[in-house]
């Protein structure tokens, strides 16, 4: 507070101005929150009422009990957990081999490889969803979750990110352990994973978040509703707003409760995310 | 062919990458390519028709005005998504109280981890005429609750709103490390020669920020053109024309009217696009220099 006084009149009115922008930005962000969370909490008479509802005044699982249970949700959320989980192993797993690949020195064919890694950052995937889907249909991948697993499972991001966490470590700590008889696949487990810690927890939550929130593939290939992923599932469940039926009319507390339920794996993980992601996107930004 | 024996494990390490990227990347694009030219057919063998759909495409109205949508809409949001995170970034800088800070990064970070789905639903319920936050709010200061997501004005301006809304955080975290990273040598220098702190911001800070700008501009050049979800989840009958985008049309067409020589050179058109636009924005943005 002592800088306070130092400074000019102008500076002041500035900082204030300044401090009240910033609390309006963080009021959009947390109110709409803060609004979803207490429908959520809220019965399905209470959640019809209107009213500002910012704060939970009583507490009712009927949202929650209704979409998890009458509706099923928790096929949706197994299977959306089932391959966000596997994929995002797979992708790391596939990843980590490819980026340690790329630093070899003196690999035949390593910069076309390198190229041809580099250049699918350049397809739009949205872009070739129609022969993507041809492709899936052809292989018989149509209507199964494994659709979704192999979909994204390794991408030039990922293999540019572990690379150059790869690049980071010393080349001889590989060189010694292959003097002592070390194979490839030793020297890749044993010693750059470790030593690339950051690096996979940031493709790894990169990963999550993004397989956790995936639409379009599953939009595309599943049709069959035991295999809806969680998003599918909640978009038919909480945005049927031409549900005109009375019968299956679905009260604000339920849709909110199912946004709850999508967004929970998404706040555990937060406090690592954050940490991680900023360094991630710089490092896979950076060419060589 | 000795050397290749001796890099063996190498190679079949990075196989499954290579016909990962071979088999769900580099073959779509070809047969992509290949049916944009051919009448698909469901059944039967696909005949070559030359550049016929791709005129199909230019001369279908409706894919002028999912075009126009996409430059709007992706304008918008290239526009404002570039600079209000650096707005934010700034204001946040110059916040003394760390707590505070922390905090607000926290919460404007949030939206980021959220899929389009989560998104629409909470948005579409807060600006819902029955029961829904900001219309209750306009109620209680005597207003009529306005139909937000159903009248064509507001279209457009709630997808590059909702849009913002969900990354403003994320880039204004890129935007804070680059800040964070500056060497206050460049300030102490400042000070020196008497500079106002609106003249460190101007002439050191922004200056600072040009690669993680140049990161920032190109990731949502590229984004743009390509959005889909987004719009496929928050648009309904009513503001549909308004909204409809380039990857819309593509979906529409191929997979629920099965026409997919149209779809494809539809989509062409984007991936052409994204290919001039990258070459483009590298050359201008000598993005390979630095960063």
């Amino acid at each position: 507070m002592q800088k306070w006084k130092q400074w000019s009149k102008k500076y002041k009115t500035f900082y204030v101005l300044n401090i009240v922008f910033l609390i309006l930005l963080v009021a959009t962000m947390i109110v709409p929150l803060l609004n979803t969370l207490t429908v959520s909490l809220s019965s399905n008479i209470a959640s019809m009422q209107s009213g500002i509802k910012i704060i939970p005044t009583e507490i009712s699982f009927e949202g929650y009990v209704t979409i998890w249970q009458k509706m099923n949700l928790w096929l949706p959320f197994y299977n959306n957990v089932l391959v966000t989980v596997i994929g995002t192993f797979f992708h790391v797993l596939l990843s980590a081999l490819a980026g340690y690949v790329l630093i070899q020195k003196g690999l035949p064919g390593k910069r076309l490889m390198m190229s041809l890694i580099l250049l699918t950052m350049m397809i739009p995937g949205e872009a070739i969803m129609i022969p993507l889907y041809i492709v899936n249909k052809d292989l018989g991948l149509l209507n199964t979750l494994a659709s979704l697993v192999i979909h994204g499972l390794v991408s030039g991001f990922s293999v540019l990110l572990l690379r150059n966490f790869f690049m980071n470590i010393s080349y001889e700590l590989a060189e010694s352990a292959r003097m002592d008889g070390a194979n490839d696949f030793k020297i890749l487990f044993n010693i750059y994973l470790p030593l690339a810690k950051p690096g996979l927890a940031t493709v790894t939550l990169f990963e999550f978040v993004s397989r956790w929130n995936q639409f379009t593939p599953a939009l595309l290939y599943i049709n069959d509703s035991t295999k809806y992923t969680l998003q599918i599932a909640l978009r038919s469940m909480i945005l049927s707003n031409d549900a005109t039926s009375s019968s299956d009319f679905i009260t604000p507390n339920v849709r909110m409760a199912g946004i709850m339920i999508a967004i929970l794996p998404l706040i555990v993980i937060y406090p690592f995310a954050q940490k991680y992601f900023v360094k991630g996107i710089m490092l896979g930004s950076t060419k060589e | 062919m000795n050397i290749f024996k001796k890099h063996m494990t190498l190679y079949l390490m990075i196989a499954p990458v290579a016909i990962y990227f071979l088999l769900f990347a580099y073959y779509p694009l070809a047969r992509g390519l290949m049916i944009s030219f051919q009448e698909f057919r469901i059944i039967g063998d696909n005949t070559y028709i030359g550049l016929q759909n791709y005129i199909t495409v230019l001369s279908d109205p409706v894919f002028w005005r999912v075009l126009v949508n996409t430059l709007l809409i992706g304008g918008g949001i290239l526009l404002i998504g570039f600079s209000f995170p650096i707005l934010v970034a700034i204001s946040l800088n110059e916040v003394l109280k760390v707590s505070f800070k922390k905090f607000t990064q926290m919460v404007i970070y949030l939206p980021h981890l959220f899929s389009w789905v989560i998104i629409g639903g909470i948005w579409i319920y807060l600006l819902s005429p029955d029961g829904g936050l900001v219309n209750e709010i306009i109620k209680v200061f005597g207003g009529e609750p306005i139909h937000f997501f159903t009248q064509e004005k507001y279209a457009k301006p709630l997808m590059v709103f909702t849009a913002i809304w969900k990354d403003v955080g994320f880039l204004c975290i890129l935007y804070l490390a680059a800040i964070v990273g500056i060497s206050p040598t460049l300030y102490e220098a400042a000070k020196i020669d008497g500079a106002t702190r609106w003249q460190e911001i101007r002439h050191i800070l922004i200056p600072q920020l040009y690669p993680t700008m140049k990161v920032v501009f190109l990731l949502n050049l590229l984004g743009v053109l390509k959005i889909f979800d987004q719009i496929f989840i928050m648009r309904n009958p009513t503001i549909a024309r308004e909204v409809d985008v380039l990857m819309v049309y593509t979906y529409e067409k191929g997979i629920l009217e099965f026409d997919m020589g149209v779809a494809t050179a539809a989509s062409f058109f984007v991936i052409f696009a994204t290919l001039i636009l990258t070459l483009i924005a590298r050359k201008l943005l000598r993005f390979d220099e630095e960063a």
